[in-house]
């Protein structure tokens, strides 16, 4: 019900992965159900794609180059956009960083299809 | 009185793990570098997994086209980048802990460098400036792999990459030269180390690794890396 509302209204998602196989794998499978989709390879980037094409939700891995995941979020709330509903993908398993930088949501990867669907779904359902 | 709570059972050693004070440092770096190896590991399972579900969700007629293509190759790169993390992860746990038979031999060196060249990617093309008659006294299989990393680290951006050796004190050094060596991937990796999306982020300590166990030394300068392996006394290497 929450992802054929989600569905339904387009939203736009970021997803932020120094990884390209992960950014198209993601990429794909949102755009196949209907998502319209962003990305940055880094927090650097996503700070811009924020700017430039305000989104629903953010997919955040932590670990990059340049910017990582959690000077991004810092940075996010300091420009205002905190409300925005992050959830964080990692491979690193730590739930707990997740939820110190406020994430809305936590993918330990490898996550199943489903779960990443319902964690998008319901963020954007919820902003 | 025999402690048998969890907190009175000294954590289990490992073969070739220091004993003593060392031992704590020692584990700490050992669980940084699995982390590691574990969030590398992560990220083309992740993929694999995607596309092959993806690819199951489909219905059967669908998977010959567009979409079936481009998941089955993004299946088919998440796994060969699997592949190479964990050849390079076990190989590097069995030259740790000495669980690894080093068979010396007299090995010409071309017949390395085209072997090894093989697995170079599309559009890297290699030239050779060697000596002639040069013979590696190495492991061959283990020289092989050594000299793989080597050339895919300098052919990582396509274009040329070149080899040049000779004698040396001994010994042969090579010099290959392509792309900006990598010489912040030569160390062990920890918790933190920066990605590599190809699967080769264990491949050059693995080559280091290699190298001091062959009786050699691979390292990087700013513009090349050297590698020095022993060279084999006999007589087609005379007069060189």
């Amino acid at each position: 019900m929450i992802q054929a509302q989600a569905r339904k209204r387009h939203p736009l998602v970021l997803v932020v992965d120094d990884d390209p196989e992960i950014l198209e794998a993601i990429c794909d499978i949102l755009d196949a159900e209907g998502y319209r989709v962003a990305q940055a390879r880094n927090g650097l980037e996503a700070l811009d794609r924020v700017r430039a094409e305000r989104p629903e939700v953010i997919l955040l891995d932590l670990m990059m180059p340049v910017m990582d995941g959690q000077a991004f979020a810092r940075a996010l709330r300091a420009r205002g956009n905190g409300a925005i509903p992050i959830v964080v993908i990692s491979a690193d398993g730590n739930a707990h960083r997740a939820t110190a930088l406020g994430a809305r949501g936590f993918l330990s990867k490898p996550f199943d299809i489903d779960s990443l669907l319902f964690q998008v779904a319901t963020a954007a359902a919820h902003p | 009185m025999v402690d048998n709570t969890a907190e009175g059972l000294e954590p289990s050693r490992r073969d070739g793990e220091p004993a003593g004070p060392e031992a704590p440092r020692h584990r700490e770096g050992r669980a940084s570098h699995l982390a590691f190896v574990a969030h590398e590991v992560r990220n083309p399972l992740s993929t694999a997994l995607w596309s092959a579900e993806l690819l199951a969700r489909m219905p059967a007629a669908e998977r010959g086209g567009p979409r079936g293509e481009k998941l089955a190759g993004m299946c088919l790169r998440a796994l060969s980048r699997l592949r190479l993390l964990v050849e390079d992860h076990f190989l590097l746990e069995r030259l740790d802990i000495g669980g690894i038979t080093v068979r010396e031999e007299a090995v010409p060196l071309p017949e390395l460098l085209e072997a090894a060249a093989a697995h170079l990617p599309a559009g890297a093309v290699l030239r050779q400036e060697l000596e002639p008659g040069l013979l590696l006294q190495a492991d061959r299989v283990l020289a092989e792999r050594l000299l793989e990393a080597v050339l895919a680290s300098a052919a990582r951006e396509g274009g040329e990459v070149r080899v040049a050796a000779r004698r040396q004190r001994g010994g042969i050094e090579l010099r290959v030269r392509g792309a900006t060596p990598e010489a912040d991937r030569l160390a062990d990796p920890v918790r933190g180390s920066a990605s590599e999306s190809r699967g080769r982020a264990l491949s050059l300590p693995t080559a280091r690794r290699v190298a001091a166990v062959l009786g050699g030394v691979l390292a990087a300068e700013p513009a090349e890396y050297r590698v020095l392996l022993p060279a084999h006394d006999g007589p087609a290497s005379e007069g060189t």
